[in-house]
């Protein structure tokens, strides 16, 4: 008998502990994953050019202002730069400045190389098409100093005129000397047989890996329907030994075939690149502007890289491209704005509600009212609020979208939670705390005023900063009444985004996995402030309630 | 039955009701001033109702219905018209349970004071400190007037809720039971409060223990079933009982 309830006392004791275990293991799990995923990125990237980047492509270097974020460049991101793909670096490297591209006036000597480095020699059918945007200078000196004084300039130069210029040698420029650095630029592109790139029926070649590149040039894949391309068999073929295509090609580390032509020279490439265009199945590097001039397609790749997301930067600069690049400040500082907006309605009117509550009213029919009514709003879906919100504000008081309609309907929204915790804190004021003040002759309100709801502080506190998490945390009461502009706020009225609206935004609106797990990150570092913070004031207040009345 | 002390309390015929059971049966009684009165008997006797009614604390308390009248210093009690916050700055009360605000000890007993309108730092620091003496509590915690009152020990919370009171220097204080939740150290002192404070005060004092009525009081009313059974000086209470009921209960017969 007696064993046995030790036992069943036994089974219930590890079935709390395993759940509790189990409570914290999910929470971490959660917790984690969010951190990992906001901290951390990894994702895949799509292009046509391989990773490996050349600071010297034939003789060339691309120079950008030292305080550019970018390190290397793919050559159609440097294409785009000189023919006005590209008017800002929001889409290079997430910088606000607009872009300048610089080079030398293609009516001198130095000039004509750079124009045939960019777009091709006359011979191999390039035509230059110079964009809009493009400033020529008479030399490579004064190109140079424009890109040094201009945050947002790039030119490309022949390497030997940046030493010859002010004495800079390319690899000594990356290290900020002259305010002038080179990019490294990624160029060497995958080239197959058009033959391999077409449709064939409803077969179409993947994109790419390096586990493919491997396969494809080591001999393991011998069919291109193995990638699910054609039933055509792979033609790996190699470039001209000796050549720059060859040193870039033993550089990426694919040359496992080896063993092209030893003509180097530009009809050894050309042959190369016929071979590339006739043979049916073949595959062979090739530098992404030989193969467009030749009319050859190149194979999308795929890799996958991964760096920090949340940096400094993210949380001290402004969003751009709808957040797609730039940070989340003035996100953070909308957030902040209209939860203390929000406080500053709901804590009062949602306190003095909760005393009228407790004090004043009086059991009857009025009060179960009002307590169904305000425990039903606290459990109604804020997505119902919002759209009152976007009814009565936005649309019936003529606020518009903005902090003020955003604001008013959290207040809305969060007060019953505020009502409901204050009066159970109220409510477990002990009696003998009141009859002390009314013995002692306080009237009624006095002795709210003093005793009572300074003793329900703790409670009251704990309620209202779970009501600001709420307010902080919620996204669907903010889609119809604060707009989702993404600019800091510079009036109650104006359109802004909270923290979780741009989570939603960035991922509903597919800007950026990323960003969205890094704003998420920010947010539930916040909401853990908050409650950190709380938690302080709370003991604070409840180790010593005599600072607030103003004793000595 | 009135001795020749001047009487603080006169009641007469007084009935109360909570709702249909009545509390207090027709119970007439006149309460010596500077004195202790001791209100003794078994749980749910209506002593408690009793001190309740001389301070109108029955107020809050919903569905009380009061008829007979209580006369203190030549004013009705209770009358609608009474000034009620008046009549409790006078008529102070010490509860069963020691129920300090969360504040400091300062603040504590400074709170009445200022509810009353009492501004001025210095007033308000000599009536802290001669409120402490007189609660005999000051040298207790001289040196820690600012720190919150709920770091005290029972005993000391208890005095310190008699402080609070004489901080508004009432002329009577009610005690509802005030040592019941102390141990018995803290109880002698607030005993030996008692005998000091009685010289100042009109004191009525509920108790459950009989010793202590007899130790402190210089009269006590024995209450049974809501009715006043007997009131006499403690001496011929306690040594002479003249009703049979009260004999058995101090002779420990029930309650």
């Amino acid at each position: 008998m007696r064993n046995g309830a030790k036992r069943s006392q036994a089974v219930a004791f590890g079935a709390i502990r395993f759940l509790s275990v189990l409570t914290i293991v999910i929470l971490g799990l959660i917790l984690g994953f969010i951190l990992f995923k906001g901290l951390r990125y990894s994702s895949v990237e799509r292009g046509t050019v391989l990773a490996m980047a050349e600071r010297e492509p034939d003789g060339f270097v691309v120079v950008v202002n030292a305080g550019r974020d970018m390190e290397t460049a793919s050559w159609d991101e440097l294409y785009g730069m000189f023919s006005d793909e590209y008017i800002n670096w929001a889409k290079l490297d997430g910088g606000a400045d607009d872009l300048l591209p610089v080079a030398v006036d293609p009516a001198s000597e130095d000039g004509a190389a750079v124009e045939a480095f960019l777009f091709g020699s006359e011979d191999a059918g390039g035509y230059p098409l110079w964009g809009g945007l493009v400033r020529f200078a008479p030399t490579a000196a004064e190109a140079l100093a424009i890109v040094a004084s201009t945050p947002g300039a790039v030119c490309v130069v022949a390497a030997d005129s940046v030493v010859a210029a002010d004495g800079v040698v390319p690899s000594a420029a990356a290290a900020g000397a002259g305010g002038v650095k080179t990019l490294g630029i990624r160029r060497l592109a995958v080239a197959i047989n058009s033959d391999v790139s077409d449709f064939v029926g409803d077969s179409y070649l993947e994109d790419l890996s390096d586990d493919d590149l491997e396969g494809l040039f080591s001999g393991r894949i011998r069919n291109w329907a193995e990638l699910g391309g054609p039933d055509l068999a792979v033609a790996p073929l190699a470039p001209p030994e000796g050549g720059a295509l060859a040193a870039a090609w033993e550089r990426a580390g694919l040359s496992g075939s080896g063993g092209g032509s030893a003509d180097s020279g530009a009809e050894g490439m050309a042959a190369y690149l016929s071979g590339l265009y006739d043979t049916s199945g073949a595959v062979g590097p090739a530098f992404a502007l030989d193969a467009s001039l030749a009319g050859i397609p190149t194979a999308w790749l795929t890799r996958r890289v991964s760096g920090w997301n949340l940096t400094p930067r993210f949380i001290l600069e402004a969003p751009r491209l709808s957040g797609k690049t730039g940070g989340i400040s003035s996100i953070i500082l909308n957030t902040l704005f209209m939860v203390l907006l929000t406080m500053a309605m709901a804590a009062p009117i949602g306190v003095a509600a909760a005393v009228y509550l407790v004090e004043y009213a009086r059991d009857g029919r009025v009060l179960a009212l009002l307590r169904l009514g305000t425990e039903t709003l606290a459990g109604i879906p804020s997505i119902i609020f919002g759209l009152f919100g976007f009814l009565f504000f936005v649309d019936v008081l003529g606020f518009g979208f903005g902090l003020l309609s955003g604001s008013l309907t959290l207040t809305l929204m969060i007060l019953p939670t505020i009502v409901r915790s204050a009066e159970e804190a109220l409510k477990a004021v002990p009696r003998s705390m009141r009859e002390g003040s009314l013995a002692l002759g306080a009237t009624k309100l006095q002795t709210i005023g003093r005793v009572v709801v300074p003793a329900a502080m703790p409670g009251i506190a704990t309620g209202v900063i779970l009501a600001m998490g709420r307010a902080v945390g919620e996204t669907a009461a903010l889609i119809f009444t604060m707009g989702s502009d993404y600019q800091l706020a510079d009036g109650l009225f104006s359109s802004a985004r909270s923290l979780s609206t741009h989570v939603y935004l960035l991922f509903a609106e597919g800007v950026s996995f990323d960003k969205a797990f890094a704003t998420a990150t920010v947010l539930v570092v916040v909401v853990l402030g908050i409650n950190l913070a709380a938690k302080r004031v709370i003991s604070s207040m409840s180790r010593s309630g005599a600072a607030r009345q103003g004793n000595a | 039955m009135m001795s020749e002390a001047e009487t603080a309390f006169s009641i007469r015929g007084l009935d109360l009701w909570y709702g249909k059971s009545q509390a207090l049966k027709s119970v007439t009684a006149d309460l010596p001033a500077r004195s202790v009165t001791a209100l003794i008997g078994p749980s749910g006797c209506g002593k408690s109702t009793f001190l309740r009614t001389l301070n109108r604390m029955n107020d809050l308390v919903g569905g009380v219905r009061i008829e007979g009248s209580v006369l203190y210093d030549g004013v009705d009690v209770l009358s609608p018209s009474t000034d009620v916050i008046d009549l409790r700055k006078r008529v102070g009360m010490v509860f069963q349970k020691p129920n300090p605000f969360p504040m400091s000890l300062y603040d504590n007993i400074a709170y009445g004071p200022r509810v009353h309108g009492v501004k001025d730092k210095a007033r308000l620091d000599d009536v802290v400190e001669s409120s402490l003496v007189r609660a005999a509590l000051f040298d207790e915690v001289k040196d820690r007037l600012h720190e919150s009152a709920l770091g005290l020990s029972g005993g000391q919370q208890q005095r310190l809720c008699i402080a609070r009171v004489l901080a508004v220097e009432p002329e009577v204080v009610l005690m509802d039971e005030p040592t019941s939740a102390l141990d018995p150290i803290s109880t002698a002192k607030i005993e030996a409060l008692l005998d000091e404070l009685k010289r100042d005060y009109t004191i009525v004092i509920v108790t459950h223990n009989m010793q202590q009525a007899g130790r402190v009081s210089d009269r006590t009313a024995f209450f049974l079933l809501g009715e006043l059974v007997e009131y006499a000086a403690t001496k011929e209470l306690f040594f002479n009982p003249a009703d049979e009921r009260t004999e058995n209960y101090i002779s420990g017969r029930f309650g």
